[in-house]
């Protein structure tokens, strides 16, 4: 009784007061019940697909928006964990339950040296390096093609869960937990510190930071959360190929990055959200599904003209606005903040009520 | 107001009414390709030209009643996108509810849709992919897998049995016209799985059928330029360049070959030379390039002829090996009619033992569940480009083949 | 085998130098990684297929309309698309690639999936050093060639070249001396663009054309001038000289591993970039941090 009512004081307090947070809680909630709502294993497919590619962008915009490495070959570490799973699973016969683990460790040696190979590169240098990856891993695939099957990948994998709304929720509580737990990661010290290395390398090794140690550290996770998700990919799919390396995932992943929103965390699992359904339905009418690539890269290009930040700035400064005294974050539409007490409409002027980067 | 509260929903009533009814009366069969390339047109085209037929004439008997066949398209985006094709099957079964699966075309991506197909165990016939590892899987785990059936190409391995028994019979030609003992063969194929064992086979084989191989090139599938390929094929002096190209390097080789004045013939598996579109996209310049190949107009069954002409007719173009949907679905027309049901294990057990005289075949099926290779009826024809046209050259005992030719010397 | 190498690889050198010189005018300039610039050479080769075999124009009229038009569309792209998120790295480089897509599904949509030949605008070859080179081959060279003198001539002998090196030195000083930025910003796009479609109309009757024809060459592009160093003009013709080579070394000596070309190109890339960060000849940025 105790818990209840204290679960009831956090929820009033600590979310209800804010859109964003209740916007959050409610998408949670719809998650969790969707398949007793709407039981149709096509959207169930959708949507199990839509939690694992959510994983892989949230662990690209720990890296590239929280630490400004913009990775433009994201998909290593998503191919990495689907073969390595594949392969195991495959070829020793271990059960996938522990394979998806073992293709997550893969992709996080992947991401060290990665990470490693790219230390001393900036900017532009750095996102068209990582674009080679992965090319350089489809080179070696096809080169041992007894190995790695070839073009035609490995196939004939085994389910995790056998029913799709068992896949279903094993994506779902996968996605939620991995990117909660990136979340807290980019929310914490450690967050801070990434933020720093962005902005100013130079002036956190001046600080005193070790630099290079945080940055080996964000390509490691970055690359065990894609890595996971490459290897659930596989087993849903029961298919590992090259697809899952090509240059067209790393490119989609940082599309999906940014127009969401960089260094946010649910600014890219909003956009897959809203993205990879919007464009599988519009596959389905026969009419429009020829063009559907063409109309999601003209919404992105529209998106982008309207909201250069990316879509979930663009709607969290619709709705909440920031304190100007106590630099906290208050519904849009209250006249005093909620903490300090201050007033917070007409008399700030615009450019004070951007709600900065939390 | 209240005349339409009460007319809209027995309007909608007597609609739900037709639509159940006429539900009822269709065979629901899903086209699965890529439709916007060539592959997923042609899947659509024969399959068009079978319901057509079919419904003309007045629909599939099954036990007591007559059912129309109503295609559904789906377009599976394969070639860009391996989960699109599983996402595109997976919404036919559940959401269009078809009876029939037919089509796929890429390899990784068909054996991926074949899971989910026969998750629900739904029949599925496949109609353009050749990897052996789909009839495997029938071999391996029968109960699953029995509702594939390959109806269109050959698996890989038969294509070989095919390109040695054709390149014997160039070879001979090379041993009289050019008086020379030991034909030198160049092998030209692209990197990938599909090639591994022919190259293999061919590096075995050819040295026993008194055929010299000069060397062995792997290009990558997407290749654009095989200059430096042909450069050294040149120097050691081939007679005949064995291609095993699937992807757009065929028409770099096609093309560049003739550019050079090539004196080897080219001969093989060109996937691309198998469209009409060939001989523009290699400029003009692909004389004398020959392929494995299945339609033309030649008498290779007692239908194929009138099948290549009225598609022609329709469609402004010959048909590639992907129209086998109409095929296909015939085979279906022809199973059901006999067991008098749509029931799948009863189809199952009717396809394995029935010989199908189609337009591109006379099929029957192994234990796999893929096509039994023989001359003459599976092994397909083998065409080459003269003067901007397929020419059939093989197997040669069919009415309509025509003589191969050879660069001058 | 030695000059079979010597000779192909100069050749396919010339040609990517031909694209890598305008991506890194664009970049070294603006600022501006355009993912799609091959993807403006894709459309300035569909361009020359149109005007050349279904309206039958002569060669050269198709070629000057093709590079005319891909220019000018390009500069209405850049107004339209880019320079609104111009102070946004994160947003252009997506806006690119979103542009780059829509090229691909348009010509996807309009031509079908399916390749295309362009017909040679020379026929015939020339033997040289016992190795037959089609003349194609080398009016690429002499294009690329001609292409680089006129950018260099452009870049340091006209007072537009002059603005468009002070602007890539520092923009704002380039802005507070009275130099119209934007506009220089628009000739830069239109001279990188022009590159890029001259490449298009000169390159594809080589190679076969088809929607999905600018990624390829992207990646190798992109390789380049990261091996030879972001904004140096000099660096990418080296780069692309380096990388013709080395594709053509692998080709020749190891037959059965032609496929591995591609691979093989991006190792010595990352190779170079471990042991130079900035690439070969490129020049850090002091106020890129």
């Amino acid at each position: 009784m105790y818990w209840l009512r204290r679960a009831w004081a956090e929820l009033r307090n600590e979310i209800f007061v804010l859109p964003s947070r209740t916007l959050v809680l409610i998408w949670v909630v719809a998650l969790l019940a969707l398949p007793f709502v709407y039981g149709d294993a096509y959207v169930m497919r959708i949507l199990t697909m839509t939690c694992i590619f959510a994983i892989f962008a949230a662990s690209w915009d720990l890296l590239a928006g929280y630490t400004g490495q913009v990775n433009f070959g994201h998909a290593l570490f998503f191919g990495a964990g689907a073969y390595t799973s594949a392969l195991l699973s495959l070829k020793l016969g271990l059960s996938p339950w522990l394979t998806i683990f073992a293709g997550a460790a893969v992709a996080l040696l992947f991401g060290f040296l990665v990470g490693y190979l790219c230390l001393r590169l900036r900017g532009s240098y750095l996102s068209l390096a990582t674009l080679a990856f992965p090319l350089i891993a489809l080179g070696l695939l096809f080169a041992f093609p007894d190995f790695s099957g070839g073009e035609l990948g490995v196939s004939g994998l085994r389910r995790l869960v056998l029913t799709p709304t068992g896949n279903y929720y094993l994506a779902a509580i996968s996605m939620l937990v991995i990117v909660f737990g990136l979340w807290l990661v980019a929310d914490s010290k450690f967050g801070i510190v990434l933020h720093a290395i962005r902005d100013d390398e130079v002036a956190a090794r001046a600080s005193g930071i070790n630099t290079l140690r945080y940055k080996m550290t964000v390509f490691a996770i970055a690359g065990a959360a894609a890595g996971f998700a490459g290897a659930l990919f596989a087993h849903y799919l029961r298919v590992a190929g090259p697809s899952a390396l090509e240059v067209a995932l790393s490119f989609q992943v940082v599309i999906w990055g940014i127009f969401g929103g960089v260094a946010t965390i649910y600014g890219p699992v909003a956009a897959v959200f809203l993205l990879y359904p919007l464009t599988e339905w519009l596959g389905s009418f026969p009419a429009v599904g020829e063009l559907r690539l063409l109309i999601f890269a003209v919404i992105v290009l529209l998106v982008l003209l309207f909201m250069p930040r990316g879509l979930t700035p663009w709607v969290r400064d619709k709705i909440e606005t920031q304190c100007p005294r106590c630099k906290q974050r208050n519904a849009a539409w209250k006249s005093v903040c909620r903490l300090c007490g201050a007033t917070l409409q007409a008399q700030v002027p615009g450019a004070q009520r951007f709600v900065g980067h939390q | 107001m209240l005349r339409t509260l009460i007319a809209a929903p027995c309007l909608a009533l007597a609609a739900l009414g037709f639509a159940t009814a006429a539900q009822a009366q269709t065979i629901k069969i899903a086209i699965l390709g890529p439709m916007a390339f060539v592959q997923g047109e042609n899947h659509w085209a024969g399959a068009e030209m079978a319901r057509d037929e079919i419904n003309k004439a007045g629909g599939i008997k099954v036990g007591g009643k007559t059912m129309r066949i109503e295609l559904v398209r789906a377009d599976t985006n394969e070639i860009a996108s391996v989960p699109d094709a599983t996402n595109a099957i997976e919404r036919v079964i559940t959401r269009d509810k078809v009876d029939f699966l037919i089509g796929g075309f890429r390899s990784e991506a068909v054996l991926a849709m074949q899971e989910v197909a026969m998750d629900y165990k739904k029949i599925f016939l496949g109609v353009g992919a050749a990897h052996s590892k789909l009839g495997l899987n029938v071999e391996q785990n029968y109960e699953r897998y029995k509702y594939w059936f390959r109806v269109a190409p050959t698996k890989d391995v038969d294509l070989a049995r095919t390109l040695f028994a054709v390149m014997g019979s160039i070879g001979q030609q090379i041993r009289t016209e050019l008086k020379t003992d030991s034909p030198k063969v160049a092998i030209l194929a692209e990197k990938a799985v599909w090639t591994e064992a022919l190259v293999a086979a061919a590096q075995k084989n050819l040295p026993a059928m008194k055929m010299e191989v000069v060397g062995t090139w792997q290009p990558s599938a997407t290749a654009t330029d095989v200059t430096a390929e042909l450069s050294a094929i040149d120097r050691a002096g081939a007679h005949i360049v064995f291609t095993m190209l699937s992807g757009p390097v065929g028409i770099s080789v096609g093309r560049q070959m003739g550019e050079r004045n090539m004196k080897a013939v080219a001969w093989g598996i060109n996937v691309e030379g198998q469209k009409e579109e060939f001989w523009q996209a290699a400029a003009g310049k692909a004389q004398f390039v020959s392929t494995l190949d299945t339609y033309s107009e030649v008498e290779m069954t007692p239908k194929t002829i009138p099948f290549v002409q009225a598609f022609k007719q329709r469609y402004k173009k010959a048909p590639t090996y992907t129209a086998a949907t109409y095929d296909a679905i015939m085979l279906l027309k022809a199973v059901i009619e006999q067991e008098g049901t749509t029931n799948a294990d009863k189809l199952v057990a009717a396809i394995e033992k029935i010989e199908h005289v189609g337009t591109g075949s006379t099929a029957s099926w192994d234990k796999r569940h893929d096509l039994n290779w023989a001359v003459g009826k599976t092994a397909g024809i083998a065409v080459q480009w003269q003067d901007g046209k397929k020419v059939p050259f093989w197997p040669p005992n069919i009415k309509g083949m025509q003589p191969f030719k050879m660069p001058a010397r | 085998m030695l000059q079979d190498i010597l000779v192909t690889g100069l050749v396919n050198g010339g040609v990517y130098a031909l694209l890598a010189i305008g991506f890194s005018l664009i970049f070294g300039v603006a600022r501006i990684v355009n993912i799609a610039h091959t993807a403006f050479y894709m459309l300035a080769a569909y361009c020359f297929y149109t005007l050349l075999v279904k309206t039958g124009l002569g060669f050269v009229l198709s070629g000057l309309l093709s590079v005319g038009a891909v220019t000018l569309f390009s500069v209405v792209c850049y107004r339209l698309v880019i320079e609104p998120v111009r102070e946004h790295e994160a947003a252009v480089l997506i806006a690119t690639i979103a542009l780059a897509l829509v090229f691909q599904e348009l010509m996807l949509y309009t031509f079908g999936g399916h390749f295309l030949g362009i017909p040679s605008t020379l026929e015939g070859s020339v033997r040289f050093l016992g190795v037959s080179i089609p003349y194609q081959r080398l009016l690429i060279l002499v294009v690329a060639g001609a292409s680089l003198v006129l950018v260099w001539f452009v870049l340091y002998r006209t007072r537009l070249g002059l603005a468009i090196r002070a602007t890539a030195n520092d923009l704002e000083v380039a802005n507070l001396m009275g130099m119209n930025v934007h506009r220089v910003a628009m000739a830069t796009v239109a001279i990188s663009v022009a590159l890029a479609a001259v490449a298009g109309v000169v390159v594809a009757p080589v190679f076969v054309v088809d929607p999905f024809m600018w990624l390829a060459p992207l990646v190798t592009m992109l390789a380049i001038v990261v091996l030879g160093g972001l904004g140096s003009m000099k660096g990418s013709l080296i780069g692309a000289l380096i990388i013709g080579y080395v594709e053509a070394i692998t080709v020749f000596a190891v037959p059965a591993g032609a496929y591995l070309k591609g691979a093989v190109a991006l190792l010595i890339m990352v190779i170079v970039l471990l042991a130079r960060p900035e690439g070969l000849f490129g020049v850090a940025f002091e106020e890129e941090r």
